[in-house]
């Protein structure tokens, strides 16, 4: 054990959330082929560019397409969240209890198991993006800044959209089950984050809407980072509003999880 | 001197837990009822419970099915908060779940496993080791001496998925009780497991309270455990706590006869025995009477002066039979009245 407490225990969760991920490597490669949709669309869109006058649509040509589209598949590789289904199964079968009766707050062995999933799955999405890329003609940005602007967003994106989840699933404390609303949360963390489109091909009134929601900011504009399509002032401005709205739901996770506990049955325990 | 004595470690007075219970009548129709107007009733699971525990105290927690044992236990540990009453466990209030009281308790949980499936326990036992602070040192003196008494040797290396109920609920105590704990809550810690391996785990439990004088609450459905640990016997019914004593009250108390064992020297009749009890068995030269306690003496001094009597013994009836007794009864008389209900039941809305 070293001499920080808070260190140790980081290491300790990180490697024992690395060991279970290992043990799961083929399941964590199926699960990154199912999640593919931005590829799909990938090749609609090149499809579609292909087939326009002037081989554009919305000032994107084929390989702009190619860029985006991996680019957002990348960035939702990095933003993969089942938080939300572990804590509703946790909550309603009772296996929350083992968890509460350690002196650590639960979120923080699923954090580690988060960061352990992503040690695995960061090799292989690379070499597919590798891959992707070569098969594709997919430009990527050529300054430094913006791949730190990149890891920047998507950082702070995981870190939203895992408290996100993280308070849908303690909906389960309250509802019969909670994973519906996490069927929701991904249709709009989708459509508004640009997976299917770039935001830009949404009408005006969307595109406005959208603007105060923080998925734009953790999936489409780090695409459009590295791609080298967005300035730094926009990433900067994205990465200010991330950190308002993770700020805003890391308070609400507290207040959820303080109120919900009163209500917890323990049950089937 | 300082004559006073150390405070109780566990002290309960008037706890209260109230349940909110879904009812759906059913088929169909009571289905789409629900759908438009749920309905719903409060269940008193726990009701006005009072009592302390002693530093070092073993006690027996007993109760039927659905009486308040498990809710009773959760609440002690933080797992859920009181509907009223007070609660104190080491000097803490539970339901603020503070790391010092985290620290000072543990929850053992029969039917559940805070062991990581697909890993061996050892990464579990290391996991805690980081998130309880224990020093690498003591750490070390806990697992030899746990894997002495448990005999863990050879398991800690197997993936917990590979391990038989047996050998997992061994690792399971071995992970809850790392951290030394001074107050034990032990829910059906024996429950399925074969005879061999419940004398491990009860002297284990033994020999643990005895090192480090540990507080003891434990429920089982097996009276060995209680009898080989206890002392003392808490009885909850109903929610509510019904007798709180040692056993040999309880006995009292669940038991209006006693059994008095005969060898005979010569054959008697059933017919001839029943002038002095209620016959339980009778083969060739040994019999079994049940008779009332107030005339124990009376009929004992009779059947030595008018039978043939080599041998006679007066014993309790076994504890198993006097607790089946006294929740029968009252299982029979409330059935009616008082249905908690299992865990699942309960709603969320």
């Amino acid at each position: 054990m070293t001499s920080l407490p808070a260190l140790n225990k980081a290491r300790v969760l990180l490697a024992n959330g690395f060991a279970i991920m290992t043990a799961y490597r083929a399941q964590i490669f199926i699960w990154m082929l199912s999640g593919t949709l931005s590829l799909v669309m990938m090749l609609v869109w090149i499809g579609q560019a292909q087939q326009a006058p002037d081989g554009r649509i919305g000032g994107y040509n084929g390989p702009d397409f190619a860029s985006y589209f991996l680019s957002i598949w990348l960035a939702g590789q990095m933003l993969v969240v089942w938080v939300a289904w572990e804590l509703n199964f946790e909550i309603r079968q009772g296996g929350l209890s083992a968890r509460l009766l350690r002196p650590l707050d639960p979120i923080w062995l699923h954090l580690a198991g988060h960061f352990a999933e992503r040690l695995v799955r960061i090799p292989l999405m690379l070499l597919m993006l590798a891959a992707f890329a070569w098969l594709t003609h997919a430009r990527f940005s050529t300054r430094p800044l913006d791949y730190l602007l990149f890891t920047a967003l998507v950082l702070l994106g995981f870190a939203f959209r895992f408290l996100w989840e993280y308070c849908t699933g303690l909906l389960a404390f309250w509802t019969d089950s909670s994973t519906s609303f996490s069927d929701l949360n991904w249709l709009l963390y989708s459509a508004l984050g640009g997976l299917f489109a770039p935001l830009s091909f949404y009408p005006q009134a969307v595109q406005d809407v959208a603007r105060f929601t923080p998925f734009p900011y953790m999936l489409g504009l780090p695409a459009e980072v590295l791609s080298g399509r967005s300035s730094t002032g926009a990433a900067l401005w994205g990465l200010l509003i991330l950190l308002a709205w993770t700020t805003g739901f890391g308070v609400l996770r507290l207040w959820m999880w303080r109120v919900g506990l009163r209500k917890y049955g323990a049950v089937g325990a | 001197m300082n004559l006073s004595l150390p405070p109780p470690t566990v002290r309960v007075s008037g706890l209260t837990k109230t349940y909110t219970v879904a009812e759906k009548q059913p088929g169909l129709m009571g289905s789409v009822r629900s759908f438009f107007r749920r309905q719903t009733k409060n269940v008193n699971a726990v009701q006005d419970v009072t009592f302390t525990l002693e530093p070092g105290e073993m006690v027996g927690f007993l109760g039927p099915n659905g009486a308040g044992k498990t809710t009773t236990l959760k609440m002690l540990s933080g797992l859920l908060h009181p509907s009223g009453g007070t609660v104190e466990v080491a000097d803490f209030e539970p339901k603020r779940r503070q790391q010092g009281f985290l620290k000072s308790v543990t929850l053992v949980m029969g039917q559940k496993q805070q062991l990581i499936w697909d890993l061996p326990a050892h990464d579990t036992f290391l996991v805690n080791q980081a998130i309880y602070e224990i020093p690498d040192e003591q750490y070390r003196a806990t697992l030899r001496e746990f894997s002495e008494v448990l005999e863990l040797d050879g398991l800690l290396n197997k993936q917990v998925r590979k391990l038989s109920l047996g050998e997992r609920m061994k690792c399971e105590l071995a992970a809850a009780l790392l951290h030394r704990p001074k107050v034990l809550f032990l829910d059906e810690p024996t429950i399925g497991l074969d005879v061999n391996m419940q004398v491990s785990v009860r002297e284990f439990v033994q020999e643990y309270n005895r090192r480090y004088g540990a507080t003891v609450m434990l429920t089982s459905h097996y009276m060995a455990d209680v009898t080989a640990l206890a002392k003392r016997i808490l009885v909850i019914d109903a929610g509510r706590l019904v007798f709180d004593g040692d056993l040999e009250g309880l006995v009292e108390r669940g038991s209006a006869d006693k059994t008095v064992k005969l060898q005979l020297g010569r054959p008697a009749s059933a017919e001839q025995l029943g002038r002095y009890g209620q016959v339980l068995r009778l083969d060739g030269l040994n019999a079994e009477l049940s008779i009332p306690r107030s005339q124990v003496s009376a009929q004992a001094g009779r059947l030595l002066s008018e039978l043939e009597v080599a041998d006679l013994t007066v014993e309790d009836p076994p504890i198993e039979q006097i607790i089946g007794r006294l929740f029968g009864q009252r299982e029979v008389a409330g059935k009616e009245e008082q249905d908690i209900p299992e865990p699942q039941e309960l709603s969320h809305d």
